[in-house]
């Protein structure tokens, strides 16, 4: 067990040697995170309370990042919207790996399921991404719940390709076979001898899913087909004070950097990982 | 490499087949009543019950498809219940902006994406490379509204150097000078693709290097430059074509967000305007024709790199 950590823990390293900028970025979530958990504690203001008297203030003492025009504080809106964000991303990174990582799996395993499967995803996947979202949220009320769904879908559909390709190249590996031999059913195979091997390109696959899912959201925000207008998200700070963007600059600019660096540091974390990964999956994740 | 080629066309016609089924069933999922949607608050319920007669709408779904899908099979995808004009000509008013939007974005994405590439690949390992390499992800994480909206603060509002949002015709007058009016929207969409395609460009060309008829050039003797650029360049190029399907799919879903910042009147801004007003008809043909597009290239592209591969018609 011990061991086993301190391999982790060599690995991490390893991931993370020669590459600072994507030590910083892991560390800049590791921020995101904290602020995510402890935003009702930390936050100097309630991100829903409106002072018509404030409102479009610039940024300084007490209102750190300024107030939007419904004279909120928006650094507590922000330390609010950075829970959304890790919502968001965590929620449908969820969705998309064991949705679209069992659909994968199983139709390249069961060929015949396949056939069928696989055809369903080729369907899927002639929609572009932000289209297919778009539409479905059309389908549905504005929620988080919801917009977590829809990217979780989307990506889901992704998500099966890539197992799917990867698990075909596990398939007819010789430890299959032996395994096989000595007497390993299906579930077996596929979930203790392939799934195991897998599951590094799939963390490097969720950090990119990760990054997408905040652009996506934060499109759908924009469009007003995201989350609903009242949750103090990233992108509906955006969305909500771009008409002020010539009376008030800075409006933006937090909630726009923000969305920025985050998206920027999973992106360079997940590529420090693929970096590292087993040559043979390294070209079947798709990232930026 | 016939078998092949016959394989993938016939495997075309049912995913577009089933994309249209799965459109026509989402756009009669969305809750609301399109008859009552259109004729507004003040109508009764026998004027809503007889719209939907007349529009069709009290019949079984699968005979409302038959209806539509043979319409577009003829070319007609009905009326938009907006502008009371046939969804063709709605999406044909579109198109001349969005297709010189996508022209001028994919210029500069050649402009800067393919040189940038160069560059990074050819100093694999180096600052340079680290460099290139961190902007190109820095660029792939800004959202596309958001880049926008600063390009119109400062170019258009701040230096007034450009006009900040709209696209008159270049039938209109102003000709080709209109044309000034695209700039800002296609640095935006350009700026993520552009990245994508640094990305490609590099990572093909180090996949490229490694081969042997690379090494037999670098030992004839032949100048780096001249083995990056005919040998090297020239073979990673067939990656990069392969990627113009995921590259136009990340185009079109952008240029919904940019014509939308920049209210162009394109058929991206269609799409959502359609969806806010309701406006079924047309969600249900823009989105087709997307579709229609987006598999076609796909297509194209994988019987051109069958084509330029042999191996992968044999697979």
């Amino acid at each position: 067990m011990i061991d086993a950590i301190k391999n982790r823990a060599i690995s991490i390293r390893r991931v993370f040697a020669g590459r600072k900028v994507a030590a910083l970025g892991a560390i800049w979530l590791c921020i995101v995170l904290v602020a995510a958990v402890f935003a009702p504690w930390v936050a100097p203001f309630d991100p829903l309370e409106i002072d018509p008297v404030a409102r479009l203030t610039e940024p300084g003492a007490p209102y750190l990042f300024g107030t939007d025009h419904f004279g909120r504080d928006t650094f507590s809106r922000a330390l609010h919207g950075a829970r959304m964000a890790i919502l968001i991303g965590v929620g449908s990174v969820l969705i998309a790996l064991i949705l679209g990582g069992l659909v994968g799996m199983l139709s390249a395993y069961f060929t015949k399921l396949g056939h069928v499967l696989m055809r369903a995803v080729d369907v899927l996947m002639a929609f572009p991404a932000l289209l297919l979202a778009l539409v479905l949220m059309t389908l549905l009320e504005r929620s988080v719940a919801n917009t977590i769904i829809v990217i979780g879908l989307v990506y889901a559909a992704t998500t099966s390709r890539i197992l799917f390709g990867m698990t075909l190249k596990l398939k007819n590996d010789v430890f299959i076979d032996a395994a096989r031999c000595s007497g390993a059913g299906h579930f077996s195979l596929l979930f203790r001898h392939i799934l195991p091997n897998l599951l590094s390109p799939l963390l490097v696959q969720a950090t990119f899913i990760f990054a997408f899912a905040q652009l996506q959201a934060a499109a759908l925000d924009f469009l007003g087909l995201g989350l609903p207008p009242e949750v103090p998200s990233w992108g509906n700070m955006l969305s909500e004070e771009r008409i002020y963007i010539t009376r008030a600059p800075w409006l933006l600019l937090f909630p726009g950097l923000l969305i920025i660096f985050s998206v920027f540091s999973v992106n360079l974390v997940g590529d420090a990982m693929r970096d590292s990964l087993d040559p043979r999956f390294k070209d079947d994740i798709a990232g930026v | 490499m016939l078998s092949y080629f016959i394989k993938r066309v016939l495997a075309f016609i049912p995913t577009l087949i089933a994309a249209s089924m799965l459109i026509f069933l989402f756009i009669h999922l969305i809750p609301g009543d399109p008859a009552a949607v259109l004729l507004g608050d003040t109508a009764t319920p026998e004027d809503i019950a007889a719209l939907t007669r007349e529009l069709g709408l009290d019949e079984p779904i699968w005979r409302q498809y038959i209806h539509w899908f043979g319409g577009v099979i003829q070319g007609d995808l009905g009326q938009s219940l907006f502008f009371k004009t046939p969804v063709l000509s709605v999406i044909a008013d579109g198109a001349e902006t969005s297709l010189l939007l996508a022209l001028m974005t994919m210029t500069w994405i050649v402009i800067f994406g393919v040189p940038i590439g160069i560059l990074s690949a050819t100093h694999h390992g180096t600052w340079i490379d680290q460099l290139t390499s961190g902007f190109a992800i820095f660029f792939a994480s800004i959202p596309t509204f958001w880049l926008g909206l600063y390009l119109i603060l400062f170019f258009a509002v701040g230096l007034g150097w450009f006009p900040s949002s709209g696209f008159p015709s270049i039938s209109d007058d102003g000709g080709w000078r209109n044309l000034r009016y695209l700039l800002l929207p296609s640095l935006t969409l350009a700026a993520p693709n552009a990245a994508l395609i640094i990305r490609l460009v590099r990572s093909s060309m180090l996949d490229v290097a490694k081969e042997d008829h690379v090494r037999t050039a670098k030992a004839k003797g032949l100048s780096p430059a001249k083995i990056a650029i005919k040998h090297v360049f020239r073979n990673a190029l067939i990656a990069v074509a392969a990627a113009f399907g995921f590259t136009f799919a990340a185009l079109i879903s952008e240029a919904v967000v940019t014509e939308t910042v920049f209210s162009l009147p394109g058929v991206g801004r269609l799409v959502v305007q359609s969806i806010l007003r309701r406006d079924y008809p047309v969600i249900q043909g823009v989105i087709l024709i997307i579709v229609l597009l987006y598999l076609s290239i796909n297509l194209i592209v994988d019987l051109a790199y069958g084509w330029l591969d042999p191996r992968v018609s044999l697979q």
